[in-house]
Protein backbone atom coordinates (compact mmCIF):
# COMPACT_ATOMS: atom_id res chain seq x y z
CA UNK A 1 0.00 0.00 0.00
CA UNK A 2 1.67 3.00 -0.99
CA UNK A 3 1.73 5.59 1.84
CA UNK A 4 1.50 9.40 1.57
CA UNK A 5 4.52 11.10 0.31
CA UNK A 6 4.85 13.55 3.40
CA UNK A 7 5.37 10.16 5.47
CA UNK A 8 8.93 9.71 4.12
CA UNK A 9 10.24 7.73 7.09
CA UNK A 10 7.70 5.15 6.86
CA UNK A 11 7.47 4.73 3.63
CA UNK A 12 8.19 1.01 2.68
CA UNK A 13 11.80 0.70 0.73
CA UNK A 14 10.19 -2.38 -1.36
CA UNK A 15 6.46 -2.81 -2.10
CA UNK A 16 5.04 -5.44 -4.67
CA UNK A 17 1.42 -5.50 -5.50
CA UNK A 18 -0.40 -8.29 -7.07
CA UNK A 19 2.66 -9.89 -8.41
CA UNK A 20 2.33 -12.83 -10.58
CA UNK A 21 4.68 -15.17 -12.60
CA UNK A 22 3.05 -17.92 -14.80
CA UNK A 23 5.02 -20.25 -17.02
CA UNK A 24 3.59 -21.85 -19.59
CA UNK A 25 4.36 -25.47 -20.34
CA UNK A 26 5.41 -27.25 -24.00
CA UNK A 27 1.59 -28.49 -23.75
CA UNK A 28 -0.05 -25.19 -23.00
CA UNK A 29 -0.83 -25.74 -18.88
CA UNK A 30 -0.19 -22.85 -16.88
CA UNK A 31 1.92 -23.30 -14.36
CA UNK A 32 1.63 -20.09 -11.76
CA UNK A 33 4.69 -19.92 -10.12
CA UNK A 34 3.97 -16.71 -8.12
CA UNK A 35 0.49 -15.73 -7.67
CA UNK A 36 -0.96 -12.49 -6.77
CA UNK A 37 1.65 -11.55 -4.11
CA UNK A 38 1.60 -8.16 -2.04
CA UNK A 39 3.85 -7.09 0.56
CA UNK A 40 6.16 -4.35 1.13
CA UNK A 41 8.99 -3.95 3.24
CA UNK A 42 10.21 -1.05 5.66
CA UNK A 43 13.58 0.52 5.38
CA UNK A 44 15.75 -1.42 7.87
CA UNK A 45 13.52 -4.03 8.14
CA UNK A 46 14.48 -8.15 7.51
CA UNK A 47 12.12 -9.98 5.83
CA UNK A 48 11.75 -13.79 5.84
CA UNK A 49 10.44 -15.62 2.58
CA UNK A 50 9.69 -18.56 3.89
CA UNK A 51 7.98 -22.52 2.15
CA UNK A 52 8.75 -25.63 0.63
CA UNK A 53 10.18 -26.19 -2.59
CA UNK A 54 8.11 -25.02 -5.04
CA UNK A 55 6.51 -22.64 -2.78
CA UNK A 56 7.80 -19.57 -5.46
CA UNK A 57 10.20 -18.12 -2.80
CA UNK A 58 12.83 -17.85 -5.25
CA UNK A 59 10.85 -16.79 -8.13
CA UNK A 60 9.71 -13.62 -6.21
CA UNK A 61 13.62 -13.15 -5.02
CA UNK A 62 14.46 -12.68 -8.99
CA UNK A 63 11.07 -10.95 -9.77
CA UNK A 64 11.84 -8.20 -7.15
CA UNK A 65 14.81 -7.37 -8.86
CA UNK A 66 13.82 -7.96 -12.21
CA UNK A 67 16.31 -10.74 -12.83
CA UNK A 68 12.61 -12.12 -14.87
CA UNK A 69 9.84 -10.23 -16.16
CA UNK A 70 6.32 -10.57 -14.55
CA UNK A 71 3.56 -11.83 -15.81
CA UNK A 72 1.38 -9.27 -13.85
CA UNK A 73 1.85 -6.87 -10.57
CA UNK A 74 3.82 -4.02 -10.12
CA UNK A 75 7.60 -3.30 -8.03
CA UNK A 76 8.35 -0.54 -6.53
CA UNK A 77 11.78 0.15 -5.04
CA UNK A 78 12.78 3.43 -3.31
CA UNK A 79 9.98 5.21 -4.76
CA UNK A 80 10.55 3.89 -8.45
CA UNK A 81 8.35 1.68 -11.05
CA UNK A 82 10.76 -0.94 -11.56
CA UNK A 83 8.61 -2.51 -14.12
CA UNK A 84 8.63 0.88 -15.92
CA UNK A 85 12.27 0.78 -16.31
CA UNK A 86 14.77 -0.31 -18.54
CA UNK A 87 18.49 -0.11 -19.85
CA UNK A 88 20.18 2.71 -18.20
CA UNK A 89 17.94 3.84 -15.71
CA UNK A 90 17.49 0.14 -13.90
CA UNK A 91 21.36 -0.57 -14.25
CA UNK A 92 21.39 2.29 -12.10
CA UNK A 93 18.55 1.13 -9.73
CA UNK A 94 20.03 -2.09 -9.05
CA UNK A 95 23.36 -0.74 -8.00
CA UNK A 96 21.04 -0.22 -4.43
CA UNK A 97 19.74 -4.01 -4.94
CA UNK A 98 21.76 -7.05 -4.77
CA UNK A 99 21.37 -10.86 -4.57
CA UNK A 100 23.47 -13.48 -2.28
CA UNK A 101 22.60 -16.73 -4.02
CA UNK A 102 22.43 -20.06 -2.57
CA UNK A 103 25.38 -22.21 -3.18
CA UNK A 104 28.46 -19.99 -3.02
CA UNK A 105 30.73 -22.87 -4.32
CA UNK A 106 28.81 -22.21 -7.85
CA UNK A 107 28.22 -18.40 -7.31
CA UNK A 108 31.89 -17.69 -7.79
CA UNK A 109 34.38 -17.94 -10.52
CA UNK A 110 37.05 -20.53 -10.04
CA UNK A 111 39.50 -18.78 -12.56
CA UNK A 112 39.01 -15.12 -10.70
CA UNK A 113 40.77 -14.62 -7.94
CA UNK A 114 38.86 -13.15 -4.75
CA UNK A 115 40.34 -9.86 -5.36
CA UNK A 116 38.38 -9.97 -8.89
CA UNK A 117 35.21 -11.22 -7.78
CA UNK A 118 35.23 -8.49 -5.12
CA UNK A 119 36.40 -5.83 -7.50
CA UNK A 120 33.86 -6.71 -10.34
CA UNK A 121 30.78 -4.08 -9.20
CA UNK A 122 33.37 -1.76 -9.32
CA UNK A 123 34.53 -2.27 -12.76
CA UNK A 124 31.03 -2.81 -14.41
CA UNK A 125 29.72 0.43 -12.48
CA UNK A 126 32.97 2.10 -13.26
CA UNK A 127 33.23 3.56 -10.14
CA UNK A 128 36.65 2.90 -8.96
CA UNK A 129 40.08 1.92 -10.43
CA UNK A 130 43.70 1.14 -9.51
CA UNK A 131 45.15 1.58 -5.95
CA UNK A 132 41.47 3.01 -5.17
CA UNK A 133 39.23 0.06 -5.99
CA UNK A 134 42.53 -2.22 -4.05
CA UNK A 135 41.74 -0.13 -1.10
CA UNK A 136 37.62 -0.63 -1.41
CA UNK A 137 38.33 -3.91 -1.40
CA UNK A 138 40.70 -4.22 1.53
CA UNK A 139 37.44 -2.05 3.15
CA UNK A 140 35.15 -5.03 2.09
CA UNK A 141 37.36 -8.00 3.21
CA UNK A 142 37.56 -5.85 6.73
CA UNK A 143 33.89 -5.60 6.94
CA UNK A 144 32.85 -9.17 6.30
CA UNK A 145 36.02 -10.55 8.63
CA UNK A 146 38.33 -12.11 6.04
CA UNK A 147 42.19 -11.74 5.58
CA UNK A 148 42.71 -9.40 3.27
CA UNK A 149 45.69 -11.82 2.08
CA UNK A 150 42.73 -13.51 0.83
CA UNK A 151 42.84 -11.26 -2.21
CA UNK A 152 45.14 -13.58 -4.09
CA UNK A 153 43.42 -16.72 -3.34
CA UNK A 154 41.08 -18.70 -6.04
CA UNK A 155 37.39 -20.18 -4.56
CA UNK A 156 39.27 -23.49 -4.29
CA UNK A 157 41.47 -22.43 -1.82
CA UNK A 158 38.55 -21.28 0.77
CA UNK A 159 35.99 -22.83 2.62
CA UNK A 160 32.55 -22.95 2.17
CA UNK A 161 31.84 -20.42 4.98
CA UNK A 162 34.63 -18.22 3.67
CA UNK A 163 32.94 -18.07 0.03
CA UNK A 164 29.98 -16.86 1.31
CA UNK A 165 31.49 -14.31 2.82
CA UNK A 166 33.01 -12.97 -0.14
CA UNK A 167 29.59 -13.34 -2.03
CA UNK A 168 27.94 -11.12 0.87
CA UNK A 169 31.30 -8.95 0.03
CA UNK A 170 30.59 -8.25 -3.34
CA UNK A 171 27.00 -8.01 -2.30
CA UNK A 172 27.50 -4.93 -0.36
CA UNK A 173 30.60 -3.31 -2.28
CA UNK A 174 28.28 -0.15 -3.93
CA UNK A 175 26.13 0.23 -0.44
CA UNK A 176 22.86 -1.52 -1.21
CA UNK A 177 20.08 -0.29 0.39
CA UNK A 178 18.21 -3.72 0.24
CA UNK A 179 19.70 -7.03 -0.16
CA UNK A 180 17.99 -10.50 -1.26
CA UNK A 181 19.46 -13.43 0.31
CA UNK A 182 18.25 -16.73 -1.56
CA UNK A 183 18.96 -19.34 1.24
CA UNK A 184 22.35 -18.07 2.04
CA UNK A 185 22.72 -20.56 4.65
CA UNK A 186 21.13 -23.83 3.29
CA UNK A 187 24.61 -25.30 1.69
CA UNK A 188 26.70 -24.68 4.98
CA UNK A 189 27.18 -26.87 8.03
CA UNK A 190 25.40 -25.47 11.28
CA UNK A 191 28.63 -24.47 12.69
CA UNK A 192 29.23 -22.55 10.05
CA UNK A 193 25.89 -21.20 9.34
CA UNK A 194 25.99 -19.56 13.07
CA UNK A 195 28.69 -17.76 11.87
CA UNK A 196 27.28 -16.21 8.50
CA UNK A 197 23.86 -15.75 10.41
CA UNK A 198 25.63 -13.68 13.17
CA UNK A 199 27.87 -12.10 10.53
CA UNK A 200 24.68 -10.75 8.61
CA UNK A 201 22.93 -9.72 12.20
CA UNK A 202 25.73 -7.30 12.74
CA UNK A 203 26.08 -6.47 9.02
CA UNK A 204 22.32 -5.40 8.79
CA UNK A 205 22.71 -3.19 12.15
CA UNK A 206 26.29 -1.63 11.24
CA UNK A 207 24.94 -1.16 7.73
CA UNK A 208 21.11 -0.32 8.06
CA UNK A 209 20.11 -2.66 5.46
CA UNK A 210 16.98 -4.00 4.44
CA UNK A 211 16.87 -7.60 3.72
CA UNK A 212 14.71 -10.23 1.96
CA UNK A 213 15.82 -13.18 3.55
CA UNK A 214 14.77 -16.62 1.45
CA UNK A 215 14.75 -19.73 3.46
CA UNK A 216 13.18 -23.30 3.86
CA UNK A 217 14.77 -23.35 7.34
CA UNK A 218 12.42 -21.94 10.35
CA UNK A 219 14.57 -22.07 12.68
CA UNK A 220 16.89 -19.94 10.86
CA UNK A 221 14.49 -17.55 9.57
CA UNK A 222 12.97 -16.97 13.18
CA UNK A 223 16.25 -15.77 14.30
CA UNK A 224 17.05 -13.49 11.61
CA UNK A 225 13.76 -11.74 10.40
CA UNK A 226 11.36 -9.34 11.65
CA UNK A 227 8.19 -10.19 9.73
CA UNK A 228 7.64 -13.11 7.76
CA UNK A 229 5.62 -14.38 4.73
CA UNK A 230 5.09 -18.17 4.36
CA UNK A 231 4.10 -18.97 1.07
CA UNK A 232 2.55 -22.14 -0.50
CA UNK A 233 2.22 -22.83 -3.93
CA UNK A 234 2.57 -19.54 -5.18
CA UNK A 235 0.71 -17.94 -2.68
CA UNK A 236 0.82 -16.00 0.56
CA UNK A 237 -0.85 -17.87 3.24
CA UNK A 238 0.20 -16.00 5.92
CA UNK A 239 2.15 -13.07 6.71
CA UNK A 240 3.14 -10.74 9.76
CA UNK A 241 5.37 -10.06 12.73
CA UNK A 242 7.57 -13.50 12.84
CA UNK A 243 7.31 -13.87 16.75
CA UNK A 244 3.97 -13.81 16.60
CA UNK A 245 3.64 -16.58 13.94
CA UNK A 246 5.67 -18.91 15.72
CA UNK A 247 4.10 -18.34 18.89
CA UNK A 248 0.58 -18.64 17.34
CA UNK A 249 0.65 -19.27 13.76
CA UNK A 250 -2.81 -18.31 12.43
CA UNK A 251 -3.14 -21.10 9.46
CA UNK A 252 -2.87 -24.98 9.02
CA UNK A 253 -0.36 -24.78 6.87
CA UNK A 254 1.92 -22.74 8.52
CA UNK A 255 0.96 -24.80 11.86
CA UNK A 256 2.00 -28.29 10.03
CA UNK A 257 5.38 -26.70 8.71
CA UNK A 258 6.15 -25.31 12.17
CA UNK A 259 5.44 -29.22 13.35
CA UNK A 260 7.34 -31.04 10.83
CA UNK A 261 10.23 -29.64 11.74
CA UNK A 262 12.54 -32.41 14.42
CA UNK A 263 13.12 -30.83 17.70
CA UNK A 264 15.88 -31.58 20.16
CA UNK A 265 15.54 -32.88 23.35
CA UNK A 266 16.97 -29.99 25.58
CA UNK A 267 17.28 -29.03 29.23
CA UNK B 1 21.60 -58.28 22.39
CA UNK B 2 24.39 -59.02 20.34
CA UNK B 3 26.76 -57.00 18.64
CA UNK B 4 25.68 -56.98 14.74
CA UNK B 5 28.47 -54.19 13.83
CA UNK B 6 31.32 -54.26 15.42
CA UNK B 7 33.83 -51.31 14.45
CA UNK B 8 36.87 -51.36 15.97
CA UNK B 9 40.03 -48.98 16.45
CA UNK B 10 39.51 -48.66 12.43
CA UNK B 11 41.94 -46.22 10.57
CA UNK B 12 41.35 -45.34 6.67
CA UNK B 13 44.02 -43.05 4.83
CA UNK B 14 43.48 -42.22 1.23
CA UNK B 15 46.37 -40.80 -0.72
CA UNK B 16 45.71 -37.79 -2.86
CA UNK B 17 48.56 -35.26 -4.38
CA UNK B 18 48.67 -33.31 -1.72
CA UNK B 19 49.82 -36.33 0.43
CA UNK B 20 47.95 -39.19 2.47
CA UNK B 21 44.18 -37.64 4.26
CA UNK B 22 44.03 -38.96 7.59
CA UNK B 23 39.99 -39.65 7.04
CA UNK B 24 39.37 -41.65 9.89
CA UNK B 25 41.41 -42.00 13.52
CA UNK B 26 40.96 -45.04 15.68
CA UNK B 27 36.95 -45.36 15.09
CA UNK B 28 35.22 -47.81 18.00
CA UNK B 29 31.60 -48.10 17.67
CA UNK B 30 29.16 -51.29 18.17
CA UNK B 31 25.75 -51.74 17.29
CA UNK B 32 23.66 -54.20 19.12
CA UNK B 33 21.39 -56.22 16.69
CA UNK B 34 17.69 -54.35 16.83
CA UNK B 35 19.32 -50.91 17.49
CA UNK B 36 19.32 -47.74 15.30
CA UNK B 37 22.74 -45.95 15.66
CA UNK B 38 22.44 -42.10 14.65
CA UNK B 39 25.94 -40.57 13.56
CA UNK B 40 26.20 -36.86 13.33
CA UNK B 41 29.01 -34.85 12.24
CA UNK B 42 29.40 -31.77 9.63
CA UNK B 43 31.15 -32.38 6.23
CA UNK B 44 34.42 -33.78 6.19
CA UNK B 45 34.13 -35.36 9.53
CA UNK B 46 34.21 -39.04 7.91
CA UNK B 47 30.52 -40.03 8.57
CA UNK B 48 30.37 -41.52 5.27
CA UNK B 49 33.36 -42.74 4.36
CA UNK B 50 32.93 -44.40 7.47
CA UNK B 51 29.83 -46.57 6.51
CA UNK B 52 30.98 -47.07 2.91
CA UNK B 53 33.65 -48.97 4.23
CA UNK B 54 30.95 -51.13 6.05
CA UNK B 55 28.99 -51.22 2.88
CA UNK B 56 32.52 -52.20 1.21
CA UNK B 57 32.10 -49.60 -1.38
CA UNK B 58 35.16 -47.40 0.38
CA UNK B 59 37.47 -45.16 -1.78
CA UNK B 60 39.22 -47.73 -4.00
CA UNK B 61 42.56 -46.35 -4.64
CA UNK B 62 45.14 -45.19 -2.83
CA UNK B 63 43.46 -46.12 0.85
CA UNK B 64 45.36 -47.42 3.71
CA UNK B 65 43.42 -49.10 6.58
CA UNK B 66 43.93 -50.63 10.13
CA UNK B 67 41.78 -51.58 12.63
CA UNK B 68 38.52 -54.26 12.04
CA UNK B 69 35.11 -54.17 10.91
CA UNK B 70 32.90 -57.28 11.43
CA UNK B 71 29.51 -57.77 10.49
CA UNK B 72 27.39 -60.63 12.79
CA UNK B 73 31.02 -62.16 13.92
CA UNK B 74 32.88 -62.38 10.54
CA UNK B 75 35.22 -60.01 9.22
CA UNK B 76 35.16 -57.83 6.79
CA UNK B 77 38.80 -57.64 5.84
CA UNK B 78 40.24 -59.16 2.42
CA UNK B 79 36.29 -60.30 1.63
CA UNK B 80 36.11 -60.98 -2.02
CA UNK B 81 33.90 -59.82 -4.38
CA UNK B 82 32.12 -62.92 -4.27
CA UNK B 83 31.68 -62.36 -0.26
CA UNK B 84 30.64 -59.08 -0.67
CA UNK B 85 28.03 -60.14 -3.00
CA UNK B 86 26.42 -62.02 -0.20
CA UNK B 87 26.57 -59.23 2.10
CA UNK B 88 26.04 -55.87 0.34
CA UNK B 89 22.43 -55.13 -0.49
CA UNK B 90 21.50 -58.45 1.43
CA UNK B 91 22.41 -58.89 4.98
CA UNK B 92 23.37 -55.12 4.70
CA UNK B 93 21.36 -52.20 2.80
CA UNK B 94 22.24 -48.99 2.02
CA UNK B 95 19.57 -46.00 1.38
CA UNK B 96 21.69 -42.63 -0.03
CA UNK B 97 20.94 -39.09 0.04
CA UNK B 98 20.02 -37.94 -3.02
CA UNK B 99 16.63 -39.87 -4.39
CA UNK B 100 16.84 -37.31 -7.67
CA UNK B 101 20.06 -39.33 -9.02
CA UNK B 102 19.75 -43.19 -7.76
CA UNK B 103 17.29 -44.00 -10.01
CA UNK B 104 17.16 -45.03 -13.36
CA UNK B 105 14.70 -42.14 -15.30
CA UNK B 106 14.13 -44.47 -18.38
CA UNK B 107 13.38 -47.60 -16.33
CA UNK B 108 9.85 -47.99 -14.42
CA UNK B 109 9.93 -48.61 -10.79
CA UNK B 110 8.85 -51.89 -11.06
CA UNK B 111 11.63 -52.76 -13.57
CA UNK B 112 13.83 -51.63 -11.39
CA UNK B 113 12.03 -53.06 -7.98
CA UNK B 114 11.87 -55.81 -10.03
CA UNK B 115 15.95 -56.59 -11.21
CA UNK B 116 17.00 -56.27 -7.94
CA UNK B 117 14.50 -58.76 -6.49
CA UNK B 118 16.11 -61.25 -9.32
CA UNK B 119 19.36 -60.46 -8.22
CA UNK B 120 19.07 -61.10 -4.68
CA UNK B 121 17.02 -64.74 -5.58
CA UNK B 122 20.23 -64.66 -7.41
CA UNK B 123 22.72 -63.99 -4.89
CA UNK B 124 20.76 -66.38 -2.21
CA UNK B 125 21.40 -69.26 -5.30
CA UNK B 126 17.54 -69.19 -5.94
CA UNK B 127 15.67 -69.55 -9.61
CA UNK B 128 15.03 -66.31 -11.13
CA UNK B 129 11.52 -65.39 -10.33
CA UNK B 130 8.79 -64.84 -13.20
CA UNK B 131 8.10 -62.11 -14.09
CA UNK B 132 4.66 -62.11 -12.28
CA UNK B 133 6.79 -62.50 -9.46
CA UNK B 134 8.73 -59.83 -9.72
CA UNK B 135 6.10 -57.49 -10.03
CA UNK B 136 3.86 -59.20 -7.19
CA UNK B 137 7.13 -58.86 -5.04
CA UNK B 138 7.78 -55.28 -6.08
CA UNK B 139 4.58 -54.40 -5.28
CA UNK B 140 4.82 -55.63 -2.13
CA UNK B 141 7.66 -54.05 -1.01
CA UNK B 142 5.77 -50.25 -2.03
CA UNK B 143 3.18 -50.80 0.32
CA UNK B 144 5.96 -51.83 2.55
CA UNK B 145 6.98 -48.52 2.18
CA UNK B 146 3.27 -46.85 2.07
CA UNK B 147 3.28 -45.90 -1.18
CA UNK B 148 -0.59 -44.80 -1.89
CA UNK B 149 -1.24 -46.73 -4.64
CA UNK B 150 1.64 -49.47 -5.63
CA UNK B 151 -0.29 -50.93 -8.70
CA UNK B 152 -0.29 -47.30 -10.60
CA UNK B 153 3.10 -46.50 -8.94
CA UNK B 154 5.05 -50.02 -10.79
CA UNK B 155 4.37 -48.92 -14.23
CA UNK B 156 5.19 -44.92 -13.47
CA UNK B 157 8.97 -43.65 -14.27
CA UNK B 158 10.78 -41.99 -12.01
CA UNK B 159 10.10 -38.45 -13.27
CA UNK B 160 6.32 -38.99 -12.03
CA UNK B 161 6.70 -39.25 -8.40
CA UNK B 162 7.72 -36.52 -6.54
CA UNK B 163 10.89 -36.50 -4.36
CA UNK B 164 9.25 -37.97 -1.12
CA UNK B 165 7.62 -40.92 -3.42
CA UNK B 166 11.24 -41.73 -4.98
CA UNK B 167 12.37 -41.79 -1.66
CA UNK B 168 10.11 -44.05 -0.08
CA UNK B 169 11.00 -46.49 -3.40
CA UNK B 170 14.74 -45.98 -2.72
CA UNK B 171 13.72 -47.33 0.76
CA UNK B 172 12.02 -50.03 -0.86
CA UNK B 173 14.82 -50.85 -3.39
CA UNK B 174 16.89 -51.19 0.56
CA UNK B 175 14.19 -53.48 1.80
CA UNK B 176 14.11 -55.79 -1.27
CA UNK B 177 16.68 -58.41 0.21
CA UNK B 178 15.34 -57.93 3.41
CA UNK B 179 18.71 -56.88 5.30
CA UNK B 180 19.16 -57.47 8.96
CA UNK B 181 21.17 -54.26 8.97
CA UNK B 182 19.91 -51.08 7.00
CA UNK B 183 22.01 -47.90 6.66
CA UNK B 184 20.83 -44.58 6.09
CA UNK B 185 23.49 -41.57 4.37
CA UNK B 186 21.53 -38.37 4.83
CA UNK B 187 17.96 -40.09 4.35
CA UNK B 188 15.84 -36.87 4.43
CA UNK B 189 18.05 -33.90 3.54
CA UNK B 190 17.11 -33.26 0.02
CA UNK B 191 13.53 -33.00 1.39
CA UNK B 192 11.33 -30.11 2.49
CA UNK B 193 10.30 -30.44 6.39
CA UNK B 194 6.28 -31.86 5.82
CA UNK B 195 7.84 -34.80 3.53
CA UNK B 196 11.15 -35.13 6.01
CA UNK B 197 8.49 -35.73 8.84
CA UNK B 198 7.00 -38.67 6.65
CA UNK B 199 9.91 -40.39 5.55
CA UNK B 200 11.52 -40.25 9.20
CA UNK B 201 8.11 -41.44 10.92
CA UNK B 202 8.22 -44.28 7.98
CA UNK B 203 11.92 -45.18 8.66
CA UNK B 204 10.87 -45.57 12.75
CA UNK B 205 7.68 -47.34 11.69
CA UNK B 206 9.83 -50.10 9.66
CA UNK B 207 12.82 -50.28 12.30
CA UNK B 208 9.89 -52.13 14.90
CA UNK B 209 7.91 -53.79 12.22
CA UNK B 210 10.97 -55.62 10.34
CA UNK B 211 13.01 -55.79 13.21
CA UNK B 212 15.82 -54.09 11.51
CA UNK B 213 19.51 -53.01 12.74
CA UNK B 214 19.92 -49.40 11.31
CA UNK B 215 22.72 -46.66 11.07
CA UNK B 216 22.02 -43.48 9.59
CA UNK B 217 24.43 -40.55 9.26
CA UNK B 218 22.89 -37.18 8.80
CA UNK B 219 24.02 -33.47 9.57
CA UNK B 220 20.78 -32.40 10.98
CA UNK B 221 20.76 -33.41 15.01
CA UNK B 222 17.17 -33.15 14.84
CA UNK B 223 16.69 -35.84 12.30
CA UNK B 224 19.19 -38.23 13.89
CA UNK B 225 17.19 -37.78 17.39
CA UNK B 226 13.91 -38.82 15.61
CA UNK B 227 15.13 -42.20 14.87
CA UNK B 228 18.08 -42.97 16.69
CA UNK B 229 18.24 -44.62 20.35
CA UNK B 230 21.67 -44.48 20.43
CA UNK B 231 24.16 -40.93 18.55
CA UNK B 232 27.78 -40.94 18.11
CA UNK B 233 29.22 -37.50 17.56
CA UNK B 234 32.34 -37.48 14.87
CA UNK B 235 34.70 -34.47 14.36
CA UNK B 236 37.60 -34.82 11.97
CA UNK B 237 37.85 -38.43 11.57
CA UNK B 238 37.15 -39.34 15.63
CA UNK B 239 34.00 -40.50 17.68
CA UNK B 240 34.37 -37.63 20.28
CA UNK B 241 31.44 -38.35 21.96
CA UNK B 242 28.46 -41.91 22.13
CA UNK B 243 25.73 -42.28 23.90
CA UNK B 244 22.31 -42.80 24.38
CA UNK B 245 20.09 -39.59 22.60
CA UNK B 246 18.48 -38.10 25.14
CA UNK B 247 21.15 -38.04 27.63
CA UNK B 248 23.81 -37.24 25.07
CA UNK B 249 21.78 -34.12 23.87
CA UNK B 250 20.51 -33.04 27.18
CA UNK B 251 24.02 -33.31 28.74
CA UNK B 252 26.83 -33.01 26.28
CA UNK B 253 30.34 -33.39 27.39
CA UNK B 254 32.56 -32.41 24.55
CA UNK B 255 33.36 -29.03 23.98
CA UNK B 256 32.39 -29.83 20.14
CA UNK B 257 28.95 -31.73 20.68
CA UNK B 258 28.22 -28.37 22.67
CA UNK B 259 29.19 -26.13 20.34
CA UNK B 260 27.69 -27.63 17.84
CA UNK B 261 24.41 -28.08 19.65
CA UNK B 262 24.43 -23.77 20.58
CA UNK B 263 24.89 -23.29 16.67
CA UNK B 264 21.60 -24.27 15.51
CA UNK B 265 18.46 -21.70 15.82
CA UNK B 266 15.97 -22.46 18.19
CA UNK B 267 12.50 -23.09 17.36
CA UNK B 268 10.94 -22.43 20.42
CA UNK B 269 10.96 -20.62 23.54
CA UNK B 270 14.19 -18.07 23.59
CA UNK B 271 16.05 -17.08 20.44
CA UNK B 272 19.26 -16.31 22.57
CA UNK B 273 22.77 -15.49 20.71
CA UNK B 274 23.61 -18.22 18.57
CA UNK B 275 27.36 -19.74 19.62
CA UNK B 276 29.76 -19.90 16.56
CA UNK B 277 31.96 -22.42 16.86
CA UNK B 278 35.52 -19.99 16.06
CA UNK B 279 37.70 -21.71 13.35
CA UNK B 280 37.45 -24.37 10.36
CA UNK B 281 37.69 -27.33 10.66
CA UNK B 282 41.28 -28.64 10.20
CA UNK B 283 43.09 -30.25 7.02
CA UNK B 284 43.43 -34.13 7.90
CA UNK B 285 46.69 -34.33 5.74
CA UNK B 286 48.34 -33.08 9.08
CA UNK B 287 45.82 -32.95 11.57
CA UNK B 288 46.22 -31.43 14.72
CA UNK B 289 48.04 -33.71 17.10
CA UNK B 290 46.31 -34.79 20.70
CA UNK B 291 42.48 -34.00 20.61
CA UNK B 292 41.71 -32.82 16.75
CA UNK B 293 39.31 -30.38 18.00
CA UNK B 294 42.26 -28.74 20.18
CA UNK B 295 42.88 -25.59 17.98
CA UNK B 296 39.17 -24.51 18.39
CA UNK B 297 38.72 -25.51 21.66
CA UNK B 298 38.28 -22.71 24.98
CA UNK B 299 39.13 -25.16 27.25
CA UNK B 300 42.03 -27.02 25.83
CA UNK B 301 45.35 -27.03 27.66
CA UNK B 302 48.87 -28.70 27.23
CA UNK B 303 47.61 -32.27 27.87
CA UNK B 304 45.27 -31.67 24.75
CA UNK B 305 47.87 -30.75 22.04
CA UNK B 306 49.94 -33.30 23.41
CA UNK B 307 47.75 -36.86 23.70
CA UNK B 308 44.78 -38.13 22.04
CA UNK B 309 42.09 -37.96 24.75
CA UNK B 310 41.16 -41.72 25.48
CA UNK B 311 36.91 -42.44 25.71
CA UNK B 312 35.65 -42.26 29.11
CA UNK B 313 32.55 -43.16 30.51
CA UNK B 314 30.15 -39.89 31.77
CA UNK B 315 27.10 -42.20 32.95
CA UNK B 316 25.04 -45.27 31.94
CA UNK B 317 25.79 -45.50 28.32
CA UNK B 318 27.38 -42.44 27.44
CA UNK B 319 31.06 -41.99 26.59
CA UNK B 320 33.25 -38.52 25.54
CA UNK B 321 36.93 -38.24 24.51
CA UNK B 322 38.03 -34.73 25.96
CA UNK B 323 40.79 -34.48 28.60
CA UNK B 324 38.64 -31.72 30.17
CA UNK B 325 35.04 -33.22 30.29
CA UNK B 326 34.82 -33.57 34.00
CA UNK B 327 36.43 -29.66 35.40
Amino acid sequence: MPLPATMPSTEPLLSVQGLCKTYTLPNGAKVPAVDDVDFSVAPGEVLGVVGESGSGKSTIARLVLRLIEPSAGSVRFDGQDLTALSGEGLRIVRRDMQLVFQNPHSALNGRHTILDAVAEPFRIHRLASGAELERHVDRLLDIVGLPRAFKYRYPHELSGGQKQRVCIARAVALNPKLLVLDEPTSALDVSVQAQVLKFLQELQQELNLTYVFISHDLAVVRYLCDRLLVMNRGRIVEQGESDAIFRSPREDYTRELIAAVPRLPRN
Amino acid sequence: MSALLEIKDYRLDIKTFDGRIKVLDGIDLSVERGDTLGIVGESGCGKTVLVRSVMGIGPAAGERMSGTLSFDGQSLEGLSEAGWRKLRGVRISMIFQDPMTYLNPLLTIGRQLGDVVAAHARARGKSAPSRRERRARAKDLLERVRIPDPEQCVDQFPHQLSGGMRQRVLIALALAGDPELLIADEPTTALDVTIQAQILALLRDLVTRLDLTVVMISHDVGAIAAIARRIAVMYAGVVVEQGETRALLRQPRHPYTQGLLAAIPELEGDKGELAAIPGTIPDLIAPPSGCRFHPRCSRATEICAATKPAMLSAGKDHAVACHHAFD
